[in-house]
Protein backbone atom coordinates (compact mmCIF):
# COMPACT_ATOMS: atom_id res chain seq x y z
CA UNK A 1 0.00 0.00 0.00
CA UNK A 2 1.43 3.33 -1.00
CA UNK A 3 0.84 6.30 1.22
CA UNK A 4 -0.69 8.49 -1.46
CA UNK A 5 -4.12 6.87 -1.70
CA UNK A 6 -3.85 3.43 -3.25
CA UNK A 7 -7.25 3.46 -4.94
CA UNK A 8 -6.77 6.91 -6.44
CA UNK A 9 -3.46 5.90 -7.99
CA UNK A 10 -4.99 2.99 -9.89
CA UNK A 11 -6.51 3.75 -13.31
CA UNK A 12 -10.24 3.20 -13.25
CA UNK A 13 -10.63 1.56 -16.66
CA UNK A 14 -7.72 -0.86 -16.92
CA UNK A 15 -8.59 -4.36 -15.74
CA UNK A 16 -6.21 -6.36 -13.61
CA UNK A 17 -5.87 -10.08 -14.20
CA UNK A 18 -8.00 -10.77 -11.18
CA UNK A 19 -10.79 -8.49 -12.37
CA UNK A 20 -10.67 -10.07 -15.82
CA UNK A 21 -11.01 -13.50 -14.25
CA UNK A 22 -13.99 -12.28 -12.25
CA UNK A 23 -15.61 -11.26 -15.53
CA UNK A 24 -14.68 -14.32 -17.57
CA UNK A 25 -15.82 -17.05 -15.17
CA UNK A 26 -19.50 -16.07 -14.96
CA UNK A 27 -19.69 -15.48 -18.73
CA UNK A 28 -18.28 -18.95 -19.39
CA UNK A 29 -20.65 -20.46 -16.79
CA UNK A 30 -23.73 -18.82 -18.34
CA UNK A 31 -22.67 -19.85 -21.87
CA UNK A 32 -22.18 -23.43 -20.72
CA UNK A 33 -25.57 -23.45 -19.02
CA UNK A 34 -27.34 -22.12 -22.14
CA UNK A 35 -25.44 -24.56 -24.36
CA UNK A 36 -26.49 -27.51 -22.23
CA UNK A 37 -30.08 -26.26 -22.24
CA UNK A 38 -30.03 -25.95 -26.04
CA UNK A 39 -28.59 -29.44 -26.53
CA UNK A 40 -30.94 -31.15 -24.07
CA UNK A 41 -34.07 -29.51 -25.50
CA UNK A 42 -33.00 -30.54 -29.04
CA UNK A 43 -32.17 -34.13 -28.05
CA UNK A 44 -35.36 -34.64 -26.05
CA UNK A 45 -37.39 -32.74 -28.65
CA UNK A 46 -39.29 -30.63 -26.11
CA UNK A 47 -42.14 -28.73 -27.79
CA UNK A 48 -41.80 -24.96 -28.08
CA UNK A 49 -44.95 -24.18 -26.08
CA UNK A 50 -43.48 -26.08 -23.10
CA UNK A 51 -39.87 -24.94 -23.03
CA UNK A 52 -38.19 -22.87 -25.74
CA UNK A 53 -34.51 -23.26 -26.60
CA UNK A 54 -32.11 -20.44 -25.83
CA UNK A 55 -31.69 -19.96 -29.59
CA UNK A 56 -35.47 -19.41 -29.81
CA UNK A 57 -35.79 -16.67 -27.23
CA UNK A 58 -32.43 -15.06 -27.94
CA UNK A 59 -33.30 -14.69 -31.62
CA UNK A 60 -36.79 -13.51 -30.60
CA UNK A 61 -35.09 -10.82 -28.51
CA UNK A 62 -33.28 -9.64 -31.63
CA UNK A 63 -36.41 -9.72 -33.78
CA UNK A 64 -38.64 -8.04 -31.21
CA UNK A 65 -35.99 -5.75 -29.77
CA UNK A 66 -38.08 -2.63 -30.42
CA UNK A 67 -41.04 -4.01 -28.46
CA UNK A 68 -38.83 -5.24 -25.60
CA UNK A 69 -36.93 -1.95 -25.39
CA UNK A 70 -40.17 0.02 -25.31
CA UNK A 71 -41.58 -2.10 -22.47
CA UNK A 72 -38.25 -2.20 -20.63
CA UNK A 73 -38.10 1.58 -20.87
CA UNK A 74 -41.57 1.87 -19.31
CA UNK A 75 -40.53 -0.49 -16.50
CA UNK A 76 -37.30 1.42 -15.94
CA UNK A 77 -39.14 4.74 -15.73
CA UNK A 78 -41.50 3.26 -13.10
CA UNK A 79 -38.52 2.00 -11.08
CA UNK A 80 -36.69 5.32 -11.27
CA UNK A 81 -39.76 7.36 -10.29
CA UNK A 82 -40.86 5.04 -7.48
CA UNK A 83 -37.34 4.65 -6.13
CA UNK A 84 -36.56 8.38 -6.31
CA UNK A 85 -39.82 9.17 -4.54
CA UNK A 86 -38.97 6.61 -1.83
CA UNK A 87 -35.52 8.13 -1.26
CA UNK A 88 -36.92 11.66 -1.28
CA UNK A 89 -39.51 10.78 1.37
CA UNK A 90 -37.68 8.14 3.45
CA UNK A 91 -34.41 9.98 4.11
CA UNK A 92 -35.90 13.24 5.45
CA UNK A 93 -38.58 11.27 7.30
CA UNK A 94 -35.87 9.11 8.92
CA UNK A 95 -34.16 12.28 10.13
CA UNK A 96 -37.46 13.62 11.48
CA UNK A 97 -38.30 10.38 13.28
CA UNK A 98 -34.83 10.19 14.83
CA UNK A 99 -34.85 13.87 15.84
CA UNK A 100 -38.42 14.36 17.05
CA UNK A 101 -39.66 12.14 19.87
CA UNK A 102 -43.33 12.56 18.95
CA UNK A 103 -42.67 11.19 15.46
CA UNK A 104 -40.77 8.25 16.86
CA UNK A 105 -43.62 7.27 19.19
CA UNK A 106 -46.55 8.21 16.96
CA UNK A 107 -45.54 7.68 13.37
CA UNK A 108 -43.07 4.84 13.47
CA UNK A 109 -45.49 2.11 14.69
CA UNK A 110 -47.86 3.06 11.85
CA UNK A 111 -45.06 2.72 9.31
CA UNK A 112 -44.03 -0.64 10.77
CA UNK A 113 -47.64 -1.83 10.44
CA UNK A 114 -47.82 -0.65 6.83
CA UNK A 115 -44.62 -2.51 6.12
CA UNK A 116 -45.90 -5.81 7.51
CA UNK A 117 -48.85 -5.62 5.11
CA UNK A 118 -47.99 -7.16 1.69
CA UNK A 119 -47.62 -4.14 -0.60
CA UNK A 120 -49.21 -5.76 -3.66
CA UNK A 121 -52.49 -6.04 -1.73
CA UNK A 122 -52.76 -2.28 -2.10
CA UNK A 123 -52.56 -2.67 -5.89
CA UNK A 124 -56.28 -3.35 -6.55
CA UNK A 125 -57.23 -0.46 -4.24
CA UNK A 126 -54.88 1.88 -6.07
CA UNK A 127 -56.37 0.77 -9.40
CA UNK A 128 -59.84 1.76 -8.16
CA UNK A 129 -58.48 5.14 -7.14
CA UNK A 130 -56.23 5.94 -10.06
CA UNK A 131 -57.22 3.54 -12.86
CA UNK A 132 -54.83 1.27 -14.73
CA UNK A 133 -51.88 3.53 -15.32
CA UNK A 134 -48.26 4.06 -14.51
CA UNK A 135 -48.99 6.04 -11.34
CA UNK A 136 -50.19 2.82 -9.68
CA UNK A 137 -46.97 1.04 -10.66
CA UNK A 138 -44.84 3.92 -9.37
CA UNK A 139 -46.71 3.95 -6.05
CA UNK A 140 -46.24 0.20 -5.54
CA UNK A 141 -42.53 0.50 -6.33
CA UNK A 142 -42.41 3.36 -3.83
CA UNK A 143 -44.03 1.24 -1.13
CA UNK A 144 -41.73 -1.72 -1.83
CA UNK A 145 -38.46 0.15 -1.42
CA UNK A 146 -39.52 2.83 1.04
CA UNK A 147 -39.18 0.82 4.24
CA UNK A 148 -35.64 -0.58 3.91
CA UNK A 149 -34.40 2.91 3.02
CA UNK A 150 -36.25 4.41 5.99
CA UNK A 151 -34.95 1.88 8.52
CA UNK A 152 -31.33 2.06 7.40
CA UNK A 153 -31.41 5.86 7.18
CA UNK A 154 -32.71 6.01 10.75
CA UNK A 155 -29.80 3.85 11.86
CA UNK A 156 -27.50 6.16 9.91
CA UNK A 157 -28.74 9.34 11.54
CA UNK A 158 -28.26 7.68 14.91
CA UNK A 159 -24.77 6.42 14.08
CA UNK A 160 -22.75 9.47 15.06
CA UNK A 161 -21.12 9.24 18.48
CA UNK A 162 -22.64 12.07 20.57
CA UNK A 163 -19.15 13.01 21.80
CA UNK A 164 -18.34 14.02 18.24
CA UNK A 165 -20.86 16.83 18.69
CA UNK A 166 -18.82 18.01 21.69
CA UNK A 167 -15.89 18.28 19.31
CA UNK A 168 -17.83 20.16 16.63
CA UNK A 169 -19.29 22.51 19.23
CA UNK A 170 -15.79 23.21 20.51
CA UNK A 171 -15.01 24.20 16.91
CA UNK A 172 -17.86 26.69 17.10
CA UNK A 173 -19.99 24.72 14.65
CA UNK A 174 -23.70 25.44 14.58
CA UNK A 175 -26.31 22.70 14.18
CA UNK A 176 -26.35 23.04 10.39
CA UNK A 177 -22.54 22.76 10.12
CA UNK A 178 -22.48 19.73 12.40
CA UNK A 179 -25.19 18.18 10.25
CA UNK A 180 -23.53 18.95 6.93
CA UNK A 181 -19.98 18.05 7.90
CA UNK A 182 -20.58 15.17 10.29
CA UNK A 183 -24.04 13.72 10.65
CA UNK A 184 -25.20 13.61 7.04
CA UNK A 185 -22.02 12.12 5.51
CA UNK A 186 -21.79 9.68 8.43
CA UNK A 187 -25.33 8.52 7.62
CA UNK A 188 -24.50 8.00 3.95
CA UNK A 189 -23.08 4.50 4.38
CA UNK A 190 -26.32 3.44 6.01
CA UNK A 191 -28.56 5.23 3.51
CA UNK A 192 -26.75 3.44 0.70
CA UNK A 193 -27.13 0.07 2.39
CA UNK A 194 -30.88 0.74 2.51
CA UNK A 195 -30.93 1.92 -1.09
CA UNK A 196 -29.18 -1.26 -2.26
CA UNK A 197 -31.89 -3.38 -0.63
CA UNK A 198 -34.49 -0.91 -1.90
CA UNK A 199 -33.49 -1.20 -5.55
CA UNK A 200 -33.74 -5.00 -5.40
CA UNK A 201 -37.22 -4.66 -3.88
CA UNK A 202 -38.14 -2.08 -6.51
CA UNK A 203 -37.28 -4.36 -9.43
CA UNK A 204 -39.17 -7.21 -7.76
CA UNK A 205 -42.13 -4.97 -7.02
CA UNK A 206 -42.40 -3.35 -10.41
CA UNK A 207 -42.96 -6.63 -12.27
CA UNK A 208 -45.60 -7.82 -9.82
CA UNK A 209 -47.29 -4.42 -10.02
CA UNK A 210 -47.28 -4.63 -13.81
CA UNK A 211 -48.82 -8.12 -13.59
CA UNK A 212 -51.74 -6.71 -11.56
CA UNK A 213 -52.58 -3.50 -13.23
CA UNK A 214 -50.75 -2.04 -16.15
CA UNK A 215 -50.95 -1.56 -19.86
CA UNK A 216 -47.21 -1.23 -20.31
CA UNK A 217 -43.93 -2.58 -19.01
CA UNK A 218 -42.14 -5.93 -19.03
CA UNK A 219 -44.54 -7.37 -16.44
CA UNK A 220 -47.46 -6.51 -18.71
CA UNK A 221 -45.61 -7.97 -21.71
CA UNK A 222 -44.95 -11.26 -19.89
CA UNK A 223 -48.57 -11.45 -18.70
CA UNK A 224 -49.86 -10.84 -22.24
CA UNK A 225 -47.45 -13.39 -23.71
CA UNK A 226 -48.68 -15.86 -21.11
CA UNK A 227 -52.31 -15.43 -22.18
CA UNK A 228 -51.24 -16.17 -25.79
CA UNK A 229 -49.12 -19.15 -24.63
CA UNK A 230 -46.19 -17.38 -26.28
CA UNK A 231 -43.40 -19.04 -24.28
CA UNK A 232 -40.61 -17.60 -26.39
CA UNK A 233 -41.74 -14.05 -25.72
CA UNK A 234 -42.16 -14.82 -22.01
CA UNK A 235 -38.59 -16.02 -21.79
CA UNK A 236 -37.44 -12.98 -23.75
CA UNK A 237 -39.27 -10.81 -21.23
CA UNK A 238 -37.66 -12.72 -18.37
CA UNK A 239 -34.19 -12.12 -19.73
CA UNK A 240 -35.00 -8.46 -20.36
CA UNK A 241 -36.22 -8.12 -16.76
CA UNK A 242 -33.00 -9.65 -15.47
CA UNK A 243 -31.01 -7.22 -17.61
CA UNK A 244 -32.99 -4.26 -16.24
CA UNK A 245 -32.30 -5.50 -12.69
CA UNK A 246 -28.60 -5.82 -13.49
CA UNK A 247 -28.44 -2.30 -14.88
CA UNK A 248 -30.06 -0.85 -11.74
CA UNK A 249 -27.89 -2.82 -9.33
CA UNK A 250 -24.81 -1.84 -11.30
CA UNK A 251 -25.85 1.81 -11.29
CA UNK A 252 -26.28 1.68 -7.51
CA UNK A 253 -22.83 0.19 -6.98
CA UNK A 254 -21.26 2.72 -9.34
CA UNK A 255 -22.97 5.61 -7.55
CA UNK A 256 -21.80 4.29 -4.21
CA UNK A 257 -18.25 3.91 -5.50
CA UNK A 258 -18.36 7.46 -6.80
CA UNK A 259 -20.02 9.13 -3.81
CA UNK A 260 -18.25 7.21 -1.06
CA UNK A 261 -14.62 6.91 -2.08
CA UNK A 262 -13.62 6.18 1.51
CA UNK A 263 -15.31 2.80 1.47
CA UNK A 264 -13.37 1.60 -1.60
CA UNK A 265 -11.25 -1.43 -0.92
CA UNK A 266 -12.72 -1.85 2.53
CA UNK A 267 -13.98 -5.35 3.26
CA UNK A 268 -17.68 -5.74 3.87
CA UNK B 1 7.24 30.68 17.54
CA UNK B 2 6.84 34.34 16.71
CA UNK B 3 3.34 35.35 15.86
CA UNK B 4 1.39 38.58 16.00
CA UNK B 5 -2.08 38.74 17.45
CA UNK B 6 -3.86 39.10 14.12
CA UNK B 7 -2.63 35.74 12.87
CA UNK B 8 -5.41 34.50 10.57
CA UNK B 9 -4.58 30.95 11.56
CA UNK B 10 -5.50 31.08 15.21
CA UNK B 11 -9.06 30.71 16.26
CA UNK B 12 -9.30 33.93 18.25
CA UNK B 13 -6.36 36.08 17.27
CA UNK B 14 -5.04 35.98 20.85
CA UNK B 15 -1.48 34.88 21.43
CA UNK B 16 -1.96 31.17 21.92
CA UNK B 17 1.64 30.65 23.00
CA UNK B 18 0.37 31.44 26.45
CA UNK B 19 -2.10 28.87 27.66
CA UNK B 20 -5.43 29.70 29.23
CA UNK B 21 -6.03 29.84 32.96
CA UNK B 22 -8.93 27.90 34.45
CA UNK B 23 -10.45 28.94 37.76
CA UNK B 24 -13.45 27.14 39.24
CA UNK B 25 -15.17 27.91 42.54
CA UNK B 26 -17.68 25.55 44.11
CA UNK B 27 -18.19 23.88 40.72
CA UNK B 28 -20.99 21.30 40.97
CA UNK B 29 -22.77 19.09 38.46
CA UNK B 30 -26.07 17.35 39.04
CA UNK B 31 -27.50 15.36 36.13
CA UNK B 32 -31.27 15.01 35.90
CA UNK B 33 -33.72 16.33 38.46
CA UNK B 34 -36.11 15.20 41.18
CA UNK B 35 -35.82 11.57 42.22
CA UNK B 36 -33.60 10.75 39.23
CA UNK B 37 -31.07 13.46 40.08
CA UNK B 38 -27.52 12.22 40.14
CA UNK B 39 -24.97 14.32 41.99
CA UNK B 40 -21.94 13.67 39.76
CA UNK B 41 -19.45 16.26 40.89
CA UNK B 42 -18.45 18.76 43.48
CA UNK B 43 -18.41 21.22 44.81
CA UNK B 44 -14.79 21.45 43.69
CA UNK B 45 -12.33 24.31 43.23
CA UNK B 46 -9.74 24.45 40.45
CA UNK B 47 -6.83 26.83 39.95
CA UNK B 48 -5.02 25.90 36.76
CA UNK B 49 -2.29 28.30 35.70
CA UNK B 50 -1.64 29.25 32.08
CA UNK B 51 0.50 26.63 30.39
CA UNK B 52 0.19 24.14 33.23
CA UNK B 53 -0.11 20.38 32.60
CA UNK B 54 -2.64 19.05 35.09
CA UNK B 55 -3.87 15.47 35.36
CA UNK B 56 -7.07 14.26 36.94
CA UNK B 57 -6.80 10.72 38.23
CA UNK B 58 -9.37 8.66 40.06
CA UNK B 59 -11.74 5.70 39.80
CA UNK B 60 -14.46 5.45 37.15
CA UNK B 61 -17.43 7.64 37.92
CA UNK B 62 -15.50 10.19 40.01
CA UNK B 63 -16.45 13.06 37.70
CA UNK B 64 -13.22 13.44 35.75
CA UNK B 65 -14.95 13.63 32.39
CA UNK B 66 -17.66 15.84 33.84
CA UNK B 67 -14.98 18.26 35.07
CA UNK B 68 -13.61 18.44 31.54
CA UNK B 69 -17.03 19.14 30.02
CA UNK B 70 -17.73 21.86 32.60
CA UNK B 71 -14.48 23.78 32.16
CA UNK B 72 -14.96 23.77 28.38
CA UNK B 73 -18.53 25.04 28.71
CA UNK B 74 -19.84 22.01 26.80
CA UNK B 75 -22.06 21.21 29.78
CA UNK B 76 -23.46 23.91 32.06
CA UNK B 77 -22.51 23.88 35.75
CA UNK B 78 -25.31 23.15 38.23
CA UNK B 79 -23.68 25.32 40.86
CA UNK B 80 -20.60 27.47 41.39
CA UNK B 81 -18.62 29.22 38.69
CA UNK B 82 -15.94 28.63 36.06
CA UNK B 83 -13.70 31.28 34.58
CA UNK B 84 -11.37 30.72 31.65
CA UNK B 85 -8.78 33.48 31.24
CA UNK B 86 -10.73 35.50 33.77
CA UNK B 87 -13.97 35.39 31.77
CA UNK B 88 -17.00 33.55 33.17
CA UNK B 89 -18.19 30.76 30.87
CA UNK B 90 -21.56 31.26 29.23
CA UNK B 91 -21.15 29.17 26.08
CA UNK B 92 -18.78 26.43 24.88
CA UNK B 93 -15.30 27.85 24.49
CA UNK B 94 -13.71 27.46 21.07
CA UNK B 95 -10.13 28.20 22.16
CA UNK B 96 -9.77 24.52 22.89
CA UNK B 97 -8.84 21.16 21.42
CA UNK B 98 -10.45 17.96 22.68
CA UNK B 99 -9.25 14.35 22.48
CA UNK B 100 -11.33 11.44 23.75
CA UNK B 101 -10.41 7.82 24.42
CA UNK B 102 -11.94 6.90 21.07
CA UNK B 103 -10.36 8.70 18.16
CA UNK B 104 -13.77 9.91 16.91
CA UNK B 105 -12.37 10.55 13.45
CA UNK B 106 -14.77 10.84 10.54
CA UNK B 107 -14.52 7.61 8.54
CA UNK B 108 -15.30 9.42 5.28
CA UNK B 109 -12.40 11.83 5.54
CA UNK B 110 -8.72 11.15 5.10
CA UNK B 111 -6.37 11.81 8.02
CA UNK B 112 -5.47 15.25 6.67
CA UNK B 113 -9.08 16.15 5.88
CA UNK B 114 -10.09 15.07 9.39
CA UNK B 115 -7.58 17.51 10.82
CA UNK B 116 -8.63 20.23 8.36
CA UNK B 117 -12.24 20.00 9.60
CA UNK B 118 -11.08 22.58 12.15
CA UNK B 119 -10.16 24.94 9.33
CA UNK B 120 -13.41 24.38 7.42
CA UNK B 121 -15.74 24.89 10.35
CA UNK B 122 -13.81 27.78 11.87
CA UNK B 123 -13.30 29.42 8.49
CA UNK B 124 -9.57 29.87 9.11
CA UNK B 125 -6.89 30.50 6.51
CA UNK B 126 -6.41 27.26 4.58
CA UNK B 127 -2.74 27.66 3.68
CA UNK B 128 -1.73 28.57 7.25
CA UNK B 129 -3.66 25.66 8.74
CA UNK B 130 -2.34 23.22 6.16
CA UNK B 131 1.22 24.23 7.06
CA UNK B 132 0.48 23.71 10.70
CA UNK B 133 -1.19 20.36 10.02
CA UNK B 134 1.89 19.20 8.10
CA UNK B 135 4.12 20.32 10.97
CA UNK B 136 1.94 18.35 13.41
CA UNK B 137 1.97 15.27 11.14
CA UNK B 138 5.74 15.45 11.21
CA UNK B 139 5.94 15.90 14.98
CA UNK B 140 3.43 13.11 15.57
CA UNK B 141 5.15 10.65 13.24
CA UNK B 142 2.23 10.65 10.80
CA UNK B 143 4.08 11.49 7.59
CA UNK B 144 2.69 9.28 4.83
CA UNK B 145 -0.69 8.91 6.51
CA UNK B 146 -2.13 12.18 5.15
CA UNK B 147 -4.32 10.64 2.45
CA UNK B 148 -5.31 7.50 4.27
CA UNK B 149 -8.74 6.89 5.67
CA UNK B 150 -9.08 6.05 9.38
CA UNK B 151 -9.76 2.37 8.68
CA UNK B 152 -6.37 2.18 6.97
CA UNK B 153 -4.53 3.39 10.10
CA UNK B 154 -3.50 1.59 13.27
CA UNK B 155 -5.12 2.48 16.59
CA UNK B 156 -2.09 4.49 17.66
CA UNK B 157 -2.00 6.45 14.41
CA UNK B 158 -5.71 7.21 14.61
CA UNK B 159 -5.19 8.65 18.06
CA UNK B 160 -2.26 10.71 16.79
CA UNK B 161 -4.48 12.13 14.03
CA UNK B 162 -7.04 12.93 16.71
CA UNK B 163 -4.36 14.84 18.64
CA UNK B 164 -3.36 16.73 15.47
CA UNK B 165 -7.01 17.69 14.97
CA UNK B 166 -7.13 19.05 18.51
CA UNK B 167 -3.99 21.18 18.01
CA UNK B 168 -4.06 22.38 14.41
CA UNK B 169 -5.93 25.61 15.20
CA UNK B 170 -3.39 26.40 17.93
CA UNK B 171 -5.82 26.53 20.88
CA UNK B 172 -4.76 27.80 24.29
CA UNK B 173 -6.18 24.74 26.03
CA UNK B 174 -6.02 21.02 25.37
CA UNK B 175 -8.53 18.71 27.02
CA UNK B 176 -7.77 15.01 26.93
CA UNK B 177 -10.12 12.37 28.29
CA UNK B 178 -8.14 9.15 28.69
CA UNK B 179 -6.57 9.68 25.28
CA UNK B 180 -4.23 6.70 25.48
CA UNK B 181 -6.62 4.38 27.32
CA UNK B 182 -7.30 2.16 24.32
CA UNK B 183 -3.67 1.83 23.19
CA UNK B 184 -1.12 -0.86 23.95
CA UNK B 185 1.59 -0.14 26.52
CA UNK B 186 4.42 0.37 24.03
CA UNK B 187 2.44 2.77 21.84
CA UNK B 188 1.26 4.55 24.98
CA UNK B 189 4.78 5.24 26.22
CA UNK B 190 5.88 6.67 22.85
CA UNK B 191 2.79 8.81 22.35
CA UNK B 192 3.16 10.13 25.91
CA UNK B 193 6.64 11.34 25.04
CA UNK B 194 5.51 12.85 21.72
CA UNK B 195 2.74 14.73 23.49
CA UNK B 196 5.17 16.01 26.14
CA UNK B 197 7.57 17.28 23.47
CA UNK B 198 4.76 19.08 21.64
CA UNK B 199 3.52 20.61 24.88
CA UNK B 200 7.01 21.77 25.87
CA UNK B 201 7.24 23.73 22.62
CA UNK B 202 3.87 25.44 22.88
CA UNK B 203 3.05 25.65 26.60
CA UNK B 204 -0.68 25.19 26.17
CA UNK B 205 -2.73 24.51 29.26
CA UNK B 206 -3.50 20.79 29.36
CA UNK B 207 -6.16 19.06 31.39
CA UNK B 208 -5.41 15.35 31.13
CA UNK B 209 -7.74 12.67 32.42
CA UNK B 210 -6.32 9.25 33.09
CA UNK B 211 -6.60 6.03 35.04
CA UNK B 212 -2.88 5.45 34.78
CA UNK B 213 -0.61 6.55 37.61
CA UNK B 214 2.37 6.25 35.31
CA UNK B 215 0.80 8.59 32.74
CA UNK B 216 -0.29 11.10 35.38
CA UNK B 217 3.13 11.29 37.00
CA UNK B 218 4.97 10.94 33.72
CA UNK B 219 3.27 13.94 32.09
CA UNK B 220 2.00 16.36 34.71
CA UNK B 221 3.12 19.41 36.59
CA UNK B 222 0.37 18.65 39.04
CA UNK B 223 -1.85 15.63 39.68
CA UNK B 224 -5.32 16.04 41.18
CA UNK B 225 -6.51 12.82 42.78
CA UNK B 226 -10.28 12.43 42.78
CA UNK B 227 -12.74 10.21 44.62
CA UNK B 228 -16.35 9.50 43.82
CA UNK B 229 -19.83 9.75 45.28
CA UNK B 230 -20.00 12.72 44.50
CA UNK B 231 -16.76 13.48 42.65
CA UNK B 232 -14.25 15.47 44.70
CA UNK B 233 -10.59 16.36 44.63
CA UNK B 234 -9.01 14.64 47.61
CA UNK B 235 -5.37 15.47 47.08
CA UNK B 236 -3.16 17.64 44.97
CA UNK B 237 0.37 16.46 44.19
CA UNK B 238 2.93 18.73 42.50
CA UNK B 239 5.25 16.61 40.35
CA UNK B 240 8.73 18.05 40.48
CA UNK B 241 10.58 15.92 37.93
CA UNK B 242 12.88 17.20 35.17
CA UNK B 243 11.59 17.32 31.58
CA UNK B 244 11.49 15.78 29.10
CA UNK B 245 10.79 12.71 31.13
CA UNK B 246 12.26 9.34 30.07
CA UNK B 247 10.45 6.28 28.73
CA UNK B 248 11.33 4.37 31.87
CA UNK B 249 10.18 6.64 34.68
CA UNK B 250 11.84 4.34 37.22
CA UNK B 251 15.07 6.16 36.36
CA UNK B 252 13.83 8.83 38.71
CA UNK B 253 13.89 7.75 42.37
CA UNK B 254 11.21 10.37 43.00
CA UNK B 255 8.85 8.70 40.51
CA UNK B 256 8.29 5.84 42.94
CA UNK B 257 7.67 8.33 45.72
CA UNK B 258 4.91 10.10 43.73
CA UNK B 259 3.40 6.87 42.45
CA UNK B 260 3.35 5.41 45.97
CA UNK B 261 1.56 8.47 47.27
CA UNK B 262 -1.22 7.98 44.76
CA UNK B 263 -1.42 4.24 45.49
CA UNK B 264 -1.66 5.09 49.21
CA UNK B 265 -4.52 7.50 48.59
CA UNK B 266 -6.37 4.90 46.51
CA UNK B 267 -5.82 2.34 49.27
CA UNK B 268 -7.00 4.75 51.94
CA UNK B 269 -10.12 5.60 49.92
CA UNK B 270 -10.91 1.93 49.46
CA UNK B 271 -10.42 2.14 45.69
CA UNK B 272 -7.73 -0.49 46.05
CA UNK B 273 -8.47 -3.27 48.52
CA UNK B 274 -5.08 -4.97 48.75
CA UNK B 275 -4.47 -6.78 52.01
Amino acid sequence: MSASGESAARPAIALTGEQLARLVYPVVAVAAFLGLWEVLVRIMDVPLWLLPKPSDFLSRMVVDHALLLEQAWSTAVSIVLGFALAVAVAVPLALAIVSIGTFERGLYPVIVFLNIMPKTVIGPILIVWFGVNQLVIVLIVFLMCFFPILVDSMAGFRATDPRLYYITRSMGANTWQAFRHVRLPAAMTFVFAGMKIGIVKAVEGVIIAEFIGSSAGLGFLIMRASSFMDQTLMFSGLIATALVAMVFNGAMLATEHWLMPWARGRGH
Amino acid sequence: MQRDTTDPGTSSGRDADIGASIVARGMTKIYGSGADAHHALGPIDLDIKPGEFVSLIGPSGCGKSTTMLLVSGLEPVSGGSVEVDGKPLTAPITEVGIVFQDHLLLEFRTAMKNVMLQQEIRGLDKAVLEDRARMLFERLDLVGAENRYPWQLSGGMRQRVSIARALVHDPSMLLMDEPFGALDAITRTQIRHDLEMLWLDTSKTVLFITHSIEEAVGLSDRVLVMSKGPGRIVEEIAIDLPRPRPAHLGEYPDFAKYANRIYDIFQKLGIYKFT
